[in-house]
Protein backbone atom coordinates (compact mmCIF):
# COMPACT_ATOMS: atom_id res chain seq x y z
CA UNK A 1 0.00 0.00 0.00
CA UNK A 2 1.28 3.43 -0.80
CA UNK A 3 1.24 5.00 2.61
CA UNK A 4 -0.31 8.35 2.10
CA UNK A 5 0.37 10.99 4.66
CA UNK A 6 -3.15 11.68 5.75
CA UNK A 7 -3.57 15.12 7.19
CA UNK A 8 -5.15 17.42 8.43
CA UNK A 9 -4.74 16.77 12.12
CA UNK A 10 -8.05 17.35 13.77
CA UNK A 11 -7.20 17.53 17.40
CA UNK A 12 -4.50 20.14 17.17
CA UNK A 13 -6.23 22.87 15.18
CA UNK A 14 -6.97 25.92 17.41
CA UNK A 15 -9.30 27.40 14.78
CA UNK A 16 -11.36 24.23 14.70
CA UNK A 17 -11.53 24.03 18.50
CA UNK A 18 -12.73 27.64 18.69
CA UNK A 19 -15.45 27.05 16.08
CA UNK A 20 -16.50 23.91 17.90
CA UNK A 21 -16.81 25.82 21.18
CA UNK A 22 -18.85 28.58 19.50
CA UNK A 23 -21.16 25.91 18.08
CA UNK A 24 -21.45 24.16 21.41
CA UNK A 25 -22.44 27.39 23.16
CA UNK A 26 -25.23 28.13 20.72
CA UNK A 27 -27.96 26.18 22.55
CA UNK A 28 -27.06 27.85 25.84
CA UNK A 29 -27.06 31.34 24.29
CA UNK A 30 -30.47 30.64 22.74
CA UNK A 31 -31.70 29.27 26.06
CA UNK A 32 -30.47 32.35 27.96
CA UNK A 33 -32.30 34.69 25.58
CA UNK A 34 -35.44 32.58 25.78
CA UNK A 35 -35.32 32.67 29.61
CA UNK A 36 -34.80 36.42 29.55
CA UNK A 37 -37.80 37.03 27.32
CA UNK A 38 -39.93 34.60 29.32
CA UNK A 39 -39.01 36.32 32.57
CA UNK A 40 -39.61 39.74 31.03
CA UNK A 41 -43.01 38.67 29.74
CA UNK A 42 -44.20 37.23 33.06
CA UNK A 43 -42.44 39.31 35.73
CA UNK A 44 -41.20 42.34 33.88
CA UNK A 45 -37.60 43.12 32.92
CA UNK A 46 -35.32 41.66 35.60
CA UNK A 47 -33.97 44.36 37.88
CA UNK A 48 -30.48 44.43 39.37
CA UNK A 49 -31.54 42.63 42.57
CA UNK A 50 -33.17 39.77 40.74
CA UNK A 51 -30.03 39.32 38.65
CA UNK A 52 -27.80 39.31 41.74
CA UNK A 53 -30.01 36.72 43.46
CA UNK A 54 -29.67 34.52 40.43
CA UNK A 55 -26.01 33.78 41.17
CA UNK A 56 -26.30 30.15 40.07
CA UNK A 57 -27.26 31.21 36.59
CA UNK A 58 -24.27 33.53 36.38
CA UNK A 59 -21.86 30.63 36.66
CA UNK A 60 -23.52 28.74 33.87
CA UNK A 61 -21.86 30.49 30.88
CA UNK A 62 -18.45 29.81 32.42
CA UNK A 63 -19.43 26.24 33.13
CA UNK A 64 -20.87 25.58 29.67
CA UNK A 65 -17.86 27.19 28.03
CA UNK A 66 -15.61 24.91 30.08
CA UNK A 67 -17.63 21.84 29.14
CA UNK A 68 -17.50 22.96 25.50
CA UNK A 69 -13.74 23.39 25.68
CA UNK A 70 -13.23 19.91 27.10
CA UNK A 71 -15.58 18.32 24.56
CA UNK A 72 -14.10 20.23 21.65
CA UNK A 73 -10.48 19.52 22.43
CA UNK A 74 -10.86 15.94 23.60
CA UNK A 75 -14.00 14.47 22.09
CA UNK A 76 -16.08 15.54 19.12
CA UNK A 77 -14.49 14.68 15.76
CA UNK A 78 -11.59 12.66 17.09
CA UNK A 79 -8.41 13.73 18.76
CA UNK A 80 -5.00 12.22 18.28
CA UNK A 81 -4.26 9.90 21.15
CA UNK A 82 -0.71 8.78 21.73
CA UNK A 83 0.13 5.11 21.21
CA UNK A 84 3.68 3.76 21.43
CA UNK A 85 5.66 5.41 18.59
CA UNK A 86 2.63 6.97 16.98
CA UNK A 87 -0.83 8.39 17.34
CA UNK A 88 -4.32 7.07 16.82
CA UNK A 89 -7.54 8.95 16.28
CA UNK A 90 -11.16 7.97 15.88
CA UNK A 91 -12.95 9.87 13.13
CA UNK A 92 -16.46 9.82 11.69
CA UNK A 93 -17.32 10.17 8.03
CA UNK A 94 -20.68 11.86 8.62
CA UNK A 95 -21.68 14.90 10.62
CA UNK A 96 -24.42 13.04 12.44
CA UNK A 97 -25.86 9.57 12.86
CA UNK A 98 -29.04 8.97 10.85
CA UNK A 99 -31.33 6.26 12.28
CA UNK A 100 -31.84 3.41 9.81
CA UNK A 101 -28.60 4.13 7.95
CA UNK A 102 -25.06 2.79 7.96
CA UNK A 103 -22.17 5.18 8.51
CA UNK A 104 -18.43 4.77 8.78
CA UNK A 105 -15.96 5.33 11.55
CA UNK A 106 -12.23 5.38 10.91
CA UNK A 107 -9.26 4.44 13.05
CA UNK A 108 -6.45 6.60 11.75
CA UNK A 109 -2.97 5.43 12.77
CA UNK A 110 0.11 7.58 12.25
CA UNK A 111 3.39 5.86 13.05
CA UNK A 112 6.93 7.04 13.53
CA UNK A 113 9.35 6.18 10.75
CA UNK A 114 10.26 2.50 10.67
CA UNK A 115 7.48 1.34 13.00
CA UNK A 116 4.61 -0.79 11.80
CA UNK A 117 1.31 -2.35 12.81
CA UNK A 118 -0.29 -5.50 11.39
CA UNK A 119 -2.85 -6.66 8.84
CA UNK A 120 -5.73 -9.01 9.76
CA UNK A 121 -3.31 -11.88 9.03
CA UNK A 122 -0.11 -10.59 10.60
CA UNK A 123 2.12 -13.14 8.87
CA UNK A 124 4.90 -14.86 10.79
CA UNK A 125 4.82 -12.71 13.93
CA UNK A 126 2.81 -9.94 15.56
CA UNK A 127 -0.96 -9.51 15.80
CA UNK A 128 -3.60 -7.26 14.23
CA UNK A 129 -5.16 -4.32 16.09
CA UNK A 130 -8.21 -5.39 18.08
CA UNK A 131 -11.16 -3.12 18.78
CA UNK A 132 -13.77 -3.40 21.51
CA UNK A 133 -16.56 -0.96 20.74
CA UNK A 134 -18.52 0.91 23.36
CA UNK A 135 -21.51 2.15 21.40
CA UNK A 136 -24.93 3.32 22.56
CA UNK A 137 -27.78 0.80 22.17
CA UNK A 138 -29.05 0.81 18.60
CA UNK A 139 -25.61 1.12 17.03
CA UNK A 140 -23.91 -2.08 15.86
CA UNK A 141 -20.35 -2.10 14.55
CA UNK A 142 -19.40 -4.11 11.47
CA UNK A 143 -16.01 -5.64 10.78
CA UNK A 144 -12.86 -3.72 9.90
CA UNK A 145 -12.27 -3.05 6.21
CA UNK A 146 -8.56 -3.78 5.83
CA UNK A 147 -6.50 -2.02 3.18
CA UNK A 148 -3.99 -4.19 1.31
CA UNK A 149 -0.88 -4.66 3.47
CA UNK A 150 2.82 -4.65 2.62
CA UNK A 151 5.39 -7.39 3.07
CA UNK A 152 7.60 -6.46 6.01
CA UNK A 153 10.44 -8.81 6.79
CA UNK A 154 13.48 -10.77 5.81
CA UNK A 155 14.29 -13.97 3.95
CA UNK A 156 13.28 -16.07 6.95
CA UNK A 157 10.50 -14.14 8.72
CA UNK A 158 7.80 -12.24 6.85
CA UNK A 159 5.08 -10.10 8.38
CA UNK A 160 2.14 -8.32 6.72
CA UNK A 161 1.30 -4.84 7.88
CA UNK A 162 1.34 -1.09 7.52
CA UNK A 163 4.00 1.55 7.98
CA UNK A 164 3.72 5.37 8.21
CA UNK A 165 -0.06 5.84 8.22
CA UNK A 166 -3.18 3.79 7.69
CA UNK A 167 -6.92 4.25 8.20
CA UNK A 168 -9.04 1.25 9.15
CA UNK A 169 -12.67 1.85 8.21
CA UNK A 170 -15.43 0.27 10.28
CA UNK A 171 -19.05 0.48 9.09
CA UNK A 172 -21.61 1.02 11.85
CA UNK A 173 -25.32 0.35 11.46
CA UNK A 174 -27.80 2.61 13.21
CA UNK A 175 -31.18 1.04 13.93
CA UNK A 176 -34.19 2.94 12.68
CA UNK A 177 -35.60 2.98 16.24
CA UNK A 178 -32.60 5.03 17.45
CA UNK A 179 -33.87 8.21 19.13
CA UNK A 180 -32.55 11.63 18.16
CA UNK A 181 -30.10 13.00 20.72
CA UNK A 182 -27.69 15.94 20.82
CA UNK A 183 -24.57 14.01 21.83
CA UNK A 184 -24.11 10.27 21.39
CA UNK A 185 -20.78 9.02 22.68
CA UNK A 186 -19.05 6.47 20.44
CA UNK A 187 -16.18 4.82 22.24
CA UNK A 188 -13.60 2.18 21.42
CA UNK A 189 -10.91 0.35 23.31
CA UNK A 190 -8.05 -0.50 20.99
CA UNK A 191 -5.24 -2.95 21.60
CA UNK A 192 -2.47 -2.64 19.05
CA UNK A 193 1.02 -4.06 18.69
CA UNK A 194 3.59 -1.64 17.28
CA UNK A 195 6.90 -3.07 16.09
CA UNK A 196 10.27 -2.05 14.73
CA UNK A 197 12.91 -4.68 15.52
CA UNK A 198 11.10 -4.93 18.84
CA UNK A 199 7.41 -4.91 19.62
CA UNK A 200 5.47 -2.78 22.06
CA UNK A 201 1.85 -3.50 22.93
CA UNK A 202 -0.37 -0.44 23.20
CA UNK A 203 -3.84 -0.10 24.67
CA UNK A 204 -5.90 3.03 24.46
CA UNK A 205 -9.46 4.27 24.74
CA UNK A 206 -10.87 6.65 22.20
CA UNK A 207 -14.21 8.33 21.78
CA UNK A 208 -16.03 10.92 19.79
CA UNK A 209 -19.43 12.48 20.10
CA UNK A 210 -21.94 12.73 17.29
CA UNK A 211 -25.52 13.95 17.34
CA UNK A 212 -28.27 11.56 16.24
CA UNK A 213 -30.61 13.38 13.86
CA UNK A 214 -33.57 12.35 11.74
CA UNK A 215 -32.00 14.02 8.75
CA UNK A 216 -30.40 12.46 5.66
CA UNK A 217 -26.73 11.51 6.21
CA UNK A 218 -24.33 14.36 5.52
CA UNK A 219 -20.59 13.81 4.98
CA UNK A 220 -18.31 15.78 7.26
CA UNK A 221 -16.13 17.96 5.02
CA UNK A 222 -13.33 17.74 7.59
CA UNK A 223 -12.91 13.98 7.14
CA UNK A 224 -13.90 13.65 3.50
CA UNK A 225 -10.33 13.50 2.14
CA UNK A 226 -9.23 11.05 4.82
CA UNK A 227 -12.03 8.58 4.04
CA UNK A 228 -11.62 9.02 0.28
CA UNK A 229 -7.90 8.23 0.55
CA UNK A 230 -8.60 5.24 2.82
CA UNK A 231 -11.21 3.80 0.43
CA UNK A 232 -8.72 3.98 -2.45
CA UNK A 233 -6.50 1.55 -0.54
CA UNK A 234 -9.22 -1.07 -0.07
CA UNK A 235 -9.00 -4.20 -2.24
CA UNK A 236 -11.91 -4.60 -4.62
CA UNK A 237 -13.38 -7.47 -6.64
CA UNK A 238 -11.37 -8.21 -9.77
CA UNK A 239 -12.87 -7.24 -13.16
CA UNK A 240 -15.50 -9.74 -14.33
CA UNK A 241 -13.56 -10.77 -17.43
CA UNK A 242 -10.42 -11.74 -15.49
CA UNK A 243 -10.32 -15.50 -15.03
CA UNK A 244 -8.53 -17.05 -12.07
CA UNK A 245 -7.76 -20.55 -10.88
CA UNK A 246 -5.83 -22.11 -8.00
CA UNK A 247 -4.15 -25.50 -8.21
CA UNK A 248 -2.74 -27.53 -5.36
CA UNK A 249 0.50 -28.98 -6.70
CA UNK A 250 1.52 -30.77 -3.50
CA UNK A 251 4.06 -28.39 -2.01
CA UNK A 252 2.58 -25.22 -3.51
CA UNK A 253 -0.55 -23.43 -4.63
CA UNK A 254 -0.38 -22.03 -8.14
CA UNK A 255 -2.58 -18.99 -8.64
CA UNK A 256 -3.15 -18.52 -12.37
CA UNK A 257 -4.92 -15.61 -14.01
CA UNK A 258 -6.04 -14.63 -17.48
CA UNK A 259 -5.35 -10.95 -17.34
CA UNK A 260 -4.47 -8.30 -19.88
CA UNK A 261 -2.28 -6.33 -20.19
CA UNK A 262 0.70 -8.34 -19.01
CA UNK A 263 1.50 -8.31 -15.32
CA UNK A 264 5.08 -7.74 -14.19
CA UNK A 265 4.56 -7.70 -10.44
CA UNK A 266 2.20 -9.73 -8.28
CA UNK A 267 2.06 -10.39 -4.56
CA UNK A 268 -0.51 -12.51 -2.78
CA UNK A 269 -1.49 -11.98 0.86
CA UNK A 270 -3.35 -14.97 2.34
CA UNK A 271 -6.30 -14.12 4.55
CA UNK A 272 -5.80 -17.18 6.77
CA UNK A 273 -2.71 -17.75 8.84
CA UNK A 274 -0.48 -20.78 8.29
CA UNK A 275 -1.59 -21.51 4.71
CA UNK A 276 1.39 -20.34 2.68
CA UNK A 277 5.04 -20.01 3.61
CA UNK A 278 5.01 -16.28 4.21
CA UNK A 279 8.72 -15.66 3.71
CA UNK A 280 9.12 -17.83 0.60
CA UNK A 281 9.58 -15.85 -2.63
CA UNK A 282 6.40 -15.79 -4.71
CA UNK A 283 7.59 -16.83 -8.17
CA UNK A 284 5.79 -14.88 -10.89
CA UNK A 285 5.65 -16.45 -14.33
CA UNK A 286 4.28 -13.96 -16.86
CA UNK A 287 2.32 -15.60 -19.68
CA UNK A 288 1.01 -14.17 -22.91
CA UNK A 289 -2.50 -14.44 -21.55
CA UNK A 290 -1.80 -13.57 -17.94
CA UNK A 291 0.43 -14.99 -15.23
CA UNK A 292 1.08 -17.81 -12.77
CA UNK A 293 2.08 -17.08 -9.21
CA UNK A 294 3.57 -19.95 -7.19
CA UNK A 295 2.93 -19.84 -3.45
CA UNK A 296 4.82 -22.36 -1.34
CA UNK A 297 2.67 -24.04 1.29
CA UNK A 298 3.25 -23.45 4.97
CA UNK A 299 4.80 -26.27 7.00
CA UNK A 300 1.93 -25.76 9.43
CA UNK A 301 -0.66 -26.59 6.77
CA UNK A 302 -1.30 -30.26 7.36
CA UNK A 303 -4.73 -30.54 5.75
CA UNK A 304 -5.95 -29.63 2.25
CA UNK A 305 -7.83 -26.37 1.96
CA UNK A 306 -11.07 -25.91 0.03
CA UNK A 307 -10.59 -22.29 -0.94
CA UNK A 308 -7.75 -19.80 -1.14
CA UNK A 309 -8.73 -16.38 0.08
CA UNK A 310 -6.75 -13.21 0.28
CA UNK A 311 -5.62 -10.06 -1.45
CA UNK A 312 -3.71 -9.91 -4.73
CA UNK A 313 -1.58 -6.82 -5.32
CA UNK A 314 -0.56 -6.22 -8.95
CA UNK A 315 1.77 -3.69 -10.52
CA UNK A 316 0.46 -0.18 -10.25
CA UNK A 317 -0.74 -0.83 -6.70
CA UNK A 318 -3.98 -2.41 -7.92
CA UNK A 319 -5.41 -4.61 -5.19
CA UNK A 320 -8.05 -7.30 -5.62
CA UNK A 321 -10.00 -9.63 -3.39
CA UNK A 322 -9.37 -13.30 -4.10
CA UNK A 323 -11.66 -16.15 -3.05
CA UNK A 324 -11.17 -19.21 -5.22
CA UNK A 325 -11.78 -22.94 -4.94
CA UNK A 326 -8.58 -25.00 -4.87
CA UNK A 327 -8.36 -27.81 -7.40
CA UNK A 328 -6.02 -30.77 -7.05
CA UNK A 329 -3.01 -31.41 -9.24
CA UNK A 330 -4.76 -33.96 -11.52
CA UNK A 331 -7.57 -31.60 -12.33
CA UNK A 332 -5.14 -29.08 -13.74
CA UNK A 333 -3.96 -31.42 -16.53
CA UNK A 334 -7.40 -32.50 -17.68
CA UNK A 335 -8.86 -29.09 -17.50
CA UNK A 336 -5.86 -27.01 -18.54
CA UNK A 337 -6.96 -23.41 -18.73
CA UNK A 338 -10.62 -24.20 -18.17
CA UNK A 339 -9.96 -24.33 -14.45
CA UNK A 340 -11.58 -20.95 -14.39
CA UNK A 341 -13.98 -19.86 -11.79
CA UNK A 342 -15.96 -16.86 -10.87
CA UNK A 343 -14.27 -14.64 -8.38
CA UNK A 344 -16.35 -13.70 -5.43
CA UNK A 345 -15.94 -10.79 -3.16
CA UNK A 346 -14.67 -11.89 0.20
CA UNK A 347 -15.12 -8.48 1.70
CA UNK A 348 -17.09 -9.76 4.67
CA UNK A 349 -14.58 -12.45 5.44
CA UNK A 350 -11.69 -10.01 5.18
CA UNK A 351 -13.01 -8.43 8.29
CA UNK A 352 -12.84 -11.53 10.43
CA UNK B 1 25.87 -39.27 -22.54
CA UNK B 2 27.51 -36.14 -23.82
CA UNK B 3 29.13 -33.81 -21.36
CA UNK B 4 27.13 -30.83 -22.65
CA UNK B 5 23.88 -32.42 -21.49
CA UNK B 6 25.31 -34.00 -18.35
CA UNK B 7 26.15 -30.73 -16.63
CA UNK B 8 22.74 -29.09 -17.07
CA UNK B 9 21.19 -32.31 -15.76
CA UNK B 10 23.43 -32.38 -12.74
CA UNK B 11 22.70 -28.74 -12.13
CA UNK B 12 18.97 -29.40 -12.32
CA UNK B 13 19.28 -32.24 -9.81
CA UNK B 14 21.28 -30.00 -7.50
CA UNK B 15 18.79 -27.15 -7.72
CA UNK B 16 15.91 -29.48 -6.86
CA UNK B 17 17.86 -31.26 -4.16
CA UNK B 18 19.16 -28.10 -2.51
CA UNK B 19 16.02 -27.36 -0.46
CA UNK B 20 16.06 -30.92 0.84
CA UNK B 21 19.59 -30.54 2.13
CA UNK B 22 18.71 -27.53 4.28
CA UNK B 23 15.15 -28.58 5.11
CA UNK B 24 14.01 -27.34 8.48
CA UNK B 25 12.26 -29.39 11.12
CA UNK B 26 8.76 -30.51 10.25
CA UNK B 27 6.04 -32.18 12.23
CA UNK B 28 6.12 -35.94 11.72
CA UNK B 29 9.76 -35.92 10.70
CA UNK B 30 12.99 -36.46 12.60
CA UNK B 31 14.06 -33.54 14.76
CA UNK B 32 17.33 -32.16 13.35
CA UNK B 33 20.20 -32.79 15.75
CA UNK B 34 22.22 -29.97 17.23
CA UNK B 35 24.91 -29.30 19.80
CA UNK B 36 24.81 -26.14 21.85
CA UNK B 37 26.45 -24.44 24.80
CA UNK B 38 24.15 -23.61 27.68
CA UNK B 39 24.31 -20.56 29.94
CA UNK B 40 25.64 -22.85 32.70
CA UNK B 41 28.67 -23.62 30.51
CA UNK B 42 27.71 -27.21 29.75
CA UNK B 43 27.36 -28.62 26.26
CA UNK B 44 24.12 -30.31 25.24
CA UNK B 45 23.45 -32.53 22.24
CA UNK B 46 19.83 -33.21 21.33
CA UNK B 47 20.44 -36.81 20.22
CA UNK B 48 21.79 -37.64 23.70
CA UNK B 49 18.18 -37.40 24.90
CA UNK B 50 16.68 -40.13 22.72
CA UNK B 51 14.24 -42.03 24.86
CA UNK B 52 12.90 -38.87 26.47
CA UNK B 53 10.41 -36.25 25.47
CA UNK B 54 12.13 -32.93 24.69
CA UNK B 55 10.52 -29.49 24.65
CA UNK B 56 12.20 -26.60 22.81
CA UNK B 57 11.13 -23.10 23.87
CA UNK B 58 12.30 -20.08 21.82
CA UNK B 59 13.01 -17.24 24.20
CA UNK B 60 13.60 -13.47 24.11
CA UNK B 61 13.44 -11.71 27.47
CA UNK B 62 12.42 -8.37 25.89
CA UNK B 63 9.47 -9.74 23.95
CA UNK B 64 6.08 -8.86 25.46
CA UNK B 65 4.61 -12.22 24.40
CA UNK B 66 7.38 -14.01 26.29
CA UNK B 67 6.90 -11.57 29.15
CA UNK B 68 3.26 -12.58 29.39
CA UNK B 69 4.24 -16.18 30.11
CA UNK B 70 7.10 -15.36 32.49
CA UNK B 71 5.55 -12.50 34.49
CA UNK B 72 2.50 -14.68 35.07
CA UNK B 73 4.72 -17.61 36.07
CA UNK B 74 3.05 -19.75 33.40
CA UNK B 75 6.26 -20.76 31.62
CA UNK B 76 8.11 -21.56 34.86
CA UNK B 77 5.13 -23.65 35.96
CA UNK B 78 5.20 -25.62 32.70
CA UNK B 79 8.98 -26.12 33.01
CA UNK B 80 8.65 -27.47 36.56
CA UNK B 81 5.62 -29.58 35.74
CA UNK B 82 7.21 -31.34 32.76
CA UNK B 83 10.84 -31.63 33.88
CA UNK B 84 9.28 -33.20 37.00
CA UNK B 85 7.93 -35.89 34.69
CA UNK B 86 11.31 -36.65 33.14
CA UNK B 87 10.81 -34.34 30.15
CA UNK B 88 13.89 -32.43 28.92
CA UNK B 89 13.21 -28.72 28.48
CA UNK B 90 15.58 -26.53 26.48
CA UNK B 91 15.04 -22.78 26.46
CA UNK B 92 16.75 -21.53 23.28
CA UNK B 93 17.90 -17.93 22.77
CA UNK B 94 18.47 -17.21 19.07
CA UNK B 95 18.78 -13.41 19.33
CA UNK B 96 21.90 -12.12 17.59
CA UNK B 97 24.36 -9.87 19.48
CA UNK B 98 23.01 -6.31 19.54
CA UNK B 99 19.44 -7.49 18.97
CA UNK B 100 16.59 -7.63 21.45
CA UNK B 101 16.82 -10.63 23.77
CA UNK B 102 20.53 -11.28 23.23
CA UNK B 103 22.17 -12.24 26.51
CA UNK B 104 25.56 -13.37 27.70
CA UNK B 105 25.76 -16.59 29.70
CA UNK B 106 25.93 -14.74 33.03
CA UNK B 107 23.03 -12.43 32.12
CA UNK B 108 20.92 -15.47 31.29
CA UNK B 109 21.87 -17.18 34.55
CA UNK B 110 20.81 -14.05 36.46
CA UNK B 111 17.52 -14.02 34.54
CA UNK B 112 16.84 -17.70 35.26
CA UNK B 113 17.43 -17.11 38.98
CA UNK B 114 15.37 -13.93 39.09
CA UNK B 115 12.45 -15.47 37.23
CA UNK B 116 12.76 -18.79 39.10
CA UNK B 117 12.79 -20.47 35.71
CA UNK B 118 13.45 -24.19 35.65
CA UNK B 119 14.38 -25.44 32.18
CA UNK B 120 16.83 -28.34 31.89
CA UNK B 121 19.14 -25.75 30.31
CA UNK B 122 19.09 -22.41 28.50
CA UNK B 123 20.92 -22.86 25.20
CA UNK B 124 22.72 -19.90 23.65
CA UNK B 125 22.27 -19.68 19.87
CA UNK B 126 23.59 -16.20 18.94
CA UNK B 127 24.27 -17.24 15.31
CA UNK B 128 20.66 -18.38 14.92
CA UNK B 129 21.87 -21.77 13.67
CA UNK B 130 19.47 -23.82 15.80
CA UNK B 131 16.71 -21.32 15.17
CA UNK B 132 17.06 -21.71 11.40
CA UNK B 133 17.40 -25.49 11.74
CA UNK B 134 13.91 -25.51 13.27
CA UNK B 135 12.69 -22.57 11.16
CA UNK B 136 11.78 -20.81 14.41
CA UNK B 137 9.76 -17.70 13.56
CA UNK B 138 8.77 -16.33 16.93
CA UNK B 139 9.34 -16.28 20.62
CA UNK B 140 7.76 -18.11 22.33
CA UNK B 141 7.63 -20.78 19.60
CA UNK B 142 7.39 -24.29 21.05
CA UNK B 143 8.52 -27.64 19.65
CA UNK B 144 7.84 -31.04 21.20
CA UNK B 145 10.00 -34.05 20.27
CA UNK B 146 9.03 -37.60 21.20
CA UNK B 147 11.38 -40.30 22.60
CA UNK B 148 11.93 -41.60 19.05
CA UNK B 149 13.32 -38.22 18.06
CA UNK B 150 10.34 -37.16 15.93
CA UNK B 151 8.79 -33.70 16.00
CA UNK B 152 5.25 -34.18 17.32
CA UNK B 153 4.33 -30.54 17.87
CA UNK B 154 5.54 -27.26 16.38
CA UNK B 155 3.87 -23.91 16.90
CA UNK B 156 2.33 -21.61 19.46
CA UNK B 157 2.37 -22.16 23.20
CA UNK B 158 -1.41 -21.73 23.36
CA UNK B 159 -4.42 -20.52 21.41
CA UNK B 160 -4.45 -16.91 22.68
CA UNK B 161 -2.01 -14.91 20.53
CA UNK B 162 -1.95 -11.82 22.74
CA UNK B 163 0.27 -10.07 25.26
CA UNK B 164 -2.45 -9.95 27.92
CA UNK B 165 -1.68 -11.90 31.08
CA UNK B 166 -5.40 -12.32 31.66
CA UNK B 167 -5.65 -14.48 28.52
CA UNK B 168 -3.56 -17.31 30.02
CA UNK B 169 -6.28 -18.61 32.32
CA UNK B 170 -8.74 -19.49 29.55
CA UNK B 171 -6.16 -20.59 26.97
CA UNK B 172 -5.71 -24.09 25.57
CA UNK B 173 -2.04 -24.96 26.03
CA UNK B 174 -0.84 -26.86 22.96
CA UNK B 175 2.39 -28.10 24.63
CA UNK B 176 0.43 -29.69 27.45
CA UNK B 177 -1.99 -31.25 24.98
CA UNK B 178 0.79 -32.68 22.80
CA UNK B 179 2.68 -34.16 25.76
CA UNK B 180 -0.45 -35.51 27.46
CA UNK B 181 -1.81 -37.09 24.28
CA UNK B 182 1.54 -38.56 23.21
CA UNK B 183 2.27 -39.94 26.68
CA UNK B 184 -1.18 -41.56 26.70
CA UNK B 185 -0.24 -43.29 23.44
CA UNK B 186 -2.65 -41.15 21.42
CA UNK B 187 -2.21 -39.20 18.22
CA UNK B 188 -1.44 -35.53 18.86
CA UNK B 189 -4.66 -33.81 17.80
CA UNK B 190 -3.13 -30.42 17.04
CA UNK B 191 0.43 -31.10 15.82
CA UNK B 192 1.06 -27.71 14.17
CA UNK B 193 -0.16 -24.17 14.75
CA UNK B 194 0.96 -20.69 13.82
CA UNK B 195 3.59 -19.80 16.41
CA UNK B 196 2.57 -16.39 17.71
CA UNK B 197 4.84 -13.79 19.26
CA UNK B 198 7.78 -11.57 18.39
CA UNK B 199 9.91 -12.42 15.38
CA UNK B 200 13.12 -14.24 16.28
CA UNK B 201 15.90 -11.64 16.21
CA UNK B 202 18.26 -13.28 13.74
CA UNK B 203 21.35 -11.36 12.58
CA UNK B 204 19.44 -10.05 9.51
CA UNK B 205 16.26 -9.10 11.36
CA UNK B 206 15.04 -5.59 10.66
CA UNK B 207 11.58 -5.64 12.16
Amino acid sequence: MASTSLRPRWGSSPKRTLWCIVQSQAPFVVESFAMLFLTAATKGWPNKKMRENDSGRRLSPVLTFGVGLVLCTAGAQGAETPIPHGTLELVAENRWVTPGHEFSLGLHFQLEKGWHIYWVNPGDSGEPPRVTWQLPPGLSPGVIEWPAPRRLGTSSIMDFGYEDAVTLIVPVHAESSLAAQPLARLGAEIRVLICREMCIPGKTELSLTLPVKSLPPAPDPRTRDLFAAARKELPRPAPQNWKFSVDDTGDSFVLAANVTPQITQATFFPLAEAQIDNSAPQALQPLASGFRLTLRKSDQLLKPIERLKGVLVLSGNRTYLIDLPVSKRGAQKNNSDNGIREIQSSKEELGT
Amino acid sequence: MRRSTLYPMLLTVLIYAAPLLVAAAKVGQAAPDFTATASNGKTFRLSDYRGKYVVLEWHNNGCPYVGKHYRSGNMQHLQKQWTGQNVVWFTIISSAPGKQGYVTASEENEYLTKMQAAPTAALLDPTGEIGHLYDAKTSPQMVVINPQGMVIYDGAIDDKPTTDLSDIAGATNYVNLALEQAMAGKQVQTPATRPYGCSVKYPDSTH
